[in-house]
C-alpha cells in the first residue's frame, strides 16, 4: 500500500492576537490508498478545517501535508497553482450535493475531466460507466432539480470520482441523507476506497457507519487520536 | 468542452430573455433618439437642399436667413445678376405664419416666397405631388402634404384668400415646420407692410415712403468655370454684402440652429446609454450572486476562475447583443409613430451596437469581480 495523505504537526489558528483561537494544534496521521478513514468529533472541533487544509483549500498555520509522494505544504504552499491539485489529485464531496444546477447529470460528472483536457470520448465512457455503477444510468440526461437528495448524493460521489483521484475528501456526505441511504453511501465509499485504491476521509457523526471504516481519527483538543477498526467489525 | 454560458442560459432562458427584452427597449429609445436628431438635422438642410443654390447673399454681417434674420433690397438680385460669374438670381422671403384649416385649427408654417416669372427653380419638380408650380403673381399658394390642406382648397391669409395650386411632398423649414410656397409679392405684403393706423401713426412722425421691397436672402447659381468660393469673396468686397457657399449655409445651420437641441439630444443619449450599461451591469451582477454558491464549489473543486469568468462575459456580451436585436426591432416598429421625422440609419445603429458591447464588458467586470473574490473554503461553511 502506498500511502494517500500524511499530515505532520499540522496547526491552523483562526484570527490573530487576543482574537486567536486555536483550533488544530498538531495533528498528525496517515490514511494509505485503498483506506477508508472516518474522521470523528464535536462540531465545532475543526473537522472541516482539517479536510479544507488537506483539500488545499485553507492555508494551514503550520506543519506539513503530503497527497502521494507529493509534499504540497511544508510551512507554506509549496506550489502557487492549489487548484490545480485539487482538480487532478482529490475528489470533493460535501454534506449538500452542490451540482451545478444548469447543468444535467452526465455535464455535471463530465466538467472536471474536460477541465484537465482528457479525450472527450473517454469521458464520455467513464462518465456513463460510474454513473451505471452508482445506479445512475437512467438518469444520465436529468436535471440535478429532477432528482432526489440520494441520487443527487450519488451523482456527486461520481463527480468527485470522474478525475480518477488519488484522494477523497468526504465533509458529512451522509448527514443529509436518512440512515438507510446513509449506509450505502458509506458502503459505497468504502467499496471505491478498495476498488480504485483511493485514499478517503470520511466526517462522520453517525457511530452506525464506523464499522465501514478502516480506520477511525479523532480529533482530541485539536490533536489527532488514531484507531484501527477491528477487522471483525467489518462488514 | 461545455459551454457553461450557453448550457446556464437556457436553463433560465424566458427570465434571460424577458430581461435582454427590457433593456432592448431602452436601446430602442436611445435609437429613436439618435433617429430624432438625423431626422432634425436632415430636415434641417432640406430647403438648401432643394434650392441648391451656390451662393446665399444675405444682409452683412448676418447669419441669415435661416440663424439670423437678414433684409436686403430686392433690386440685390439685378446688382448680383449683373456680376462676373453669376449665372441665375432668385430672391426670396421666409417667414413663419400661422395659417387656419376648415376645422379651424391653427396651422403654423414656414411661408416661402419667391418670384413664380424668374428662372431659378425654387421647387423642386419631384417634390410636387398634384396640382403645380406658382404661376401667378398673387393669390396662389404651393402647400407641403403634412400640412393637411388640399389642393383647390382656399387659405385666407391677411386680408386676402389664396388659393392651393400645387401640393408638395414633405418639405420641412430648418426647424420642422411644413413649408408653403407664395408669390415673392404677396409674401412682402404680408411680411413688410404695415396696417392702416400703423401707417398713420408713421406718418404723423414723419416717416414717410415705406420700402417694401425687401427681401430675406438671395440666392444665386454661378456660371460654369467660375468657384462659388471667388464669386462670394466679390460680393462681400464690393456690396456690402454677405454671401455665403452652399457648404458655408450648411456648416451655419448644423452650427447655430440645430446644434443646442443636437447637444440636448446627444446628452439624453449619453445618459441613456449609461443607464442601460448600469442596468446591464445590475442584471449581471444578480445573475452572478444567484450563482455565488455554484461558483465557490466550482472553484473549490477545481476549475479555473478563467472558465467560470468566460461564462460570466459571455452572458453579458450576449445579453447586450439579444438586447440590441429587441432594441432594433422596438425602434422599428415605433417609429413611424413620431410627429417629427425619425431616421433610423444602420451605421448609428452599428455604433451603438459597439458602445453596448463595451458597456456590457465593463459590466460583466462587477460580476467577475464578485467570481474573483469567492472564497472557495466559504463554500463549505458550517
Ligand atoms: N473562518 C473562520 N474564522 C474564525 N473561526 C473559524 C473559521 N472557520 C471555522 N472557525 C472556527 O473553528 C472551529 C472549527 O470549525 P469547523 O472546522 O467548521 O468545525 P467542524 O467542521 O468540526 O464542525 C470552530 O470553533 C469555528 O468557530
Ligand atoms: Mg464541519
Amino acid at each position: 500500500m502506498s500511502t494517500g495523505i500524511r499530515i505532520e504537526n499540522l496547526q491552523k489558528t483562526y484570527g490573530q492576537g487576543d482574537n486567536a483561537v486555536e483550533v488544530i494544534k498538531g495533528a498528525c496521521f496517515e490514511v494509505q490508498r485503498g483506506e477508508l478513514a472516518a474522521l470523528i468529533a464535536p462540531s465545532g472541533a475543526g473537522k472541516s478545517t482539517l479536510l479544507m487544509m488537506i483539500g488545499c483549500v485553507l492555508e494551514p498555520s503550520g506543519g506539513e501535508i503530503w497527497l502521494g509522494d507529493t509534499q504540497v505544504y511544508a510551512d507554506r504552499w509549496t506550489t502557487k497553482d492549489a487548484r490545480t491539485i485539487r482538480r487532478e489529485k482529490i475528489g470533493f464531496i460535501f454534506q449538500a450535493h452542490y451540482l451545478i444546477p444548469f447543468l444535467n447529470v452526465l455535464e455535471n460528472v463530465s466538467l472536471l475531466p474536460q477541465t484537465n483536457k482528457e479525450p472527450e470520448a473517454l469521458i464520455r465512457k467513464r462518465a456513463t460507466q460510474l454513473l451505471d455503477y452508482l445506479g445512475l444510468g437512467e438518469k444520465l440526461y436529468a436535471m440535478p432539480s429532477d432528482l432526489s437528495g440520494g441520487q443527487n448524493q450519488r451523482v456527486a460521489i461520481a463527480r468527485a470520482l470522474a478525475t480518477e483521484p488519488q484522494i477523497i475528501l468526504a465533509d458529512e456526505p451522509t448527514a443529509a441523507l436518512d440512515i438507510e441511504r446513509a449506509h450505502s453511501v458509506a458502503k459505497l465509499l468504502r467499496q471505491i476506497a478498495k476498488e480504485q485504491q483511493v485514499a478517503i476521509i470520511m466526517v462522520t457523526h453517525d457511530e452506525r457507519l464506523l464499522p465501514y471504516c478502516d480506520k477511525i481519527l479523532k480529533i482530541n483538543e485539536g490533536k489527532i487520536d488514531t484507531s484501527q477498526v477491528e477487522s471483525d467489525q467489518v462488514i | 468542452m461545455i459551454n457553461l454560458a450557453y448550457k446556464d442560459i437556457r436553463h433560465t432562458l424566458s427570465k434571460f430573455l424577458v430581461t435582454a427584452m427590457g433593456v432592448g427597449m431602452l436601446l430602442g429609445i436611445v435609437l429613436i433618439m439618435i433617429g430624432v436628431y438625423r431626422g432634425m438635422a436632415d430636415d434641417a438642410r432640406m430647403l438648401l437642399r432643394d434650392i441648391n443654390a451656390d451662393l446665399w447673399v444675405v444682409q452683412q454681417q448676418t447669419l441669415g436667413p435661416f440663424a439670423e434674420s437678414s433684409r436686403l433690397h430686392q433690386d440685390t438680385q439685378d446688382i448680383l445678376r449683373a456680376l462676373d460669374g453669376v449665372d441665375k438670381t432668385a430672391a426670396l422671403t421666409l417667414q413663419n405664419i400661422q395659417l387656419y384649416n376648415r376645422q379651424q385649427q391653427a396651422v403654423r408654417v414656414m411661408a416661402v416666397g419667391f418670384d413664380p416669372a424668374g428662372d431659378f427653380q425654387i421647387i423642386p419638380a419631384q417634390r410636387i405631388l398634384a396640382g403645380r408650380s406658382l404661376r401667378a403673381q398673387h393669390f396662389e399658394m404651393v402647400v407641403t402634404d403634412k400640412t393637411g390642406f388640399q389642393l383647390g382648397e382656399q387659405i385666407a391669409l391677411g386680408r386676402d384668400t389664396y388659393h392651393v395650386v400645387g401640393v408638395v411632398q414633405g418639405s420641412v423649414s430648418s426647424s420642422g415646420d411644413p413649408l408653403v410656397y407664395i408669390s415673392l409679392k404677396d409674401a412682402q405684403n404680408v411680411q413688410f407692410s404695415y396696417s392702416n393706423p400703423r401707417i398713420r401713426n408713421d406718418r404723423a412722425r414723419g416717416l414717410l415712403g415705406q420700402n417694401t421691397q425687401l427681401v430675406n436672402t438671395v440666392v444665386a447659381k454661378v456660371r460654369p468655370g467660375y468657384s462659388a468660393q471667388e464669386v462670394a469673396e466679390q460680393i462681400e468686397t464690393w456690396k456690402h454684402l454677405t454671401a455665403y457657399t452652399h457648404e458655408q449655409q450648411a456648416t451655419i445651420l448644423s452650427r447655430n440652429v440645430i446644434e443646442r437641441s443636437s447637444k440636448q439630444i446627444g446628452l439624453f443619449t449619453a445618459i441613456l446609454v449609461l443607464v442601460s450599461g448600469i442596468i446591464i451591469g445590475l442584471i449581471i451582477y444578480t445573475m452572478t450572486l444567484e450563482k455565488i454558491k455554484e461558483i465557490s464549489i466550482m472553484k473549490l473543486i477545481g476549475i479555473p476562475s478563467r472558465m467560470v469568468v468566460k461564462m460570466i462575459m459571455q452572458e453579458t456580451l450576449l445579453l447586450g447583443a439579444i438586447a440590441f436585436v429587441f432594441g432594433n426591432i422596438f425602434a422599428h416598429l415605433i417609429y413611424a409613430q413620431f410627429p417629427k421625422r425619425v431616421v433610423l440609419m444602420w451605421n448609428d445603429s452599428l455604433l451603438l451596437f459597439a458602445i453596448i458591447l463595451t458597456a456590457s464588458f465593463l459590466a460583466s467586470l462587477v460580476g467577475v469581480y464578485k467570481v474573483m473574490k469567492a472564497d472557495p473554503a466559504s463554500a463549505i461553511g458550517g
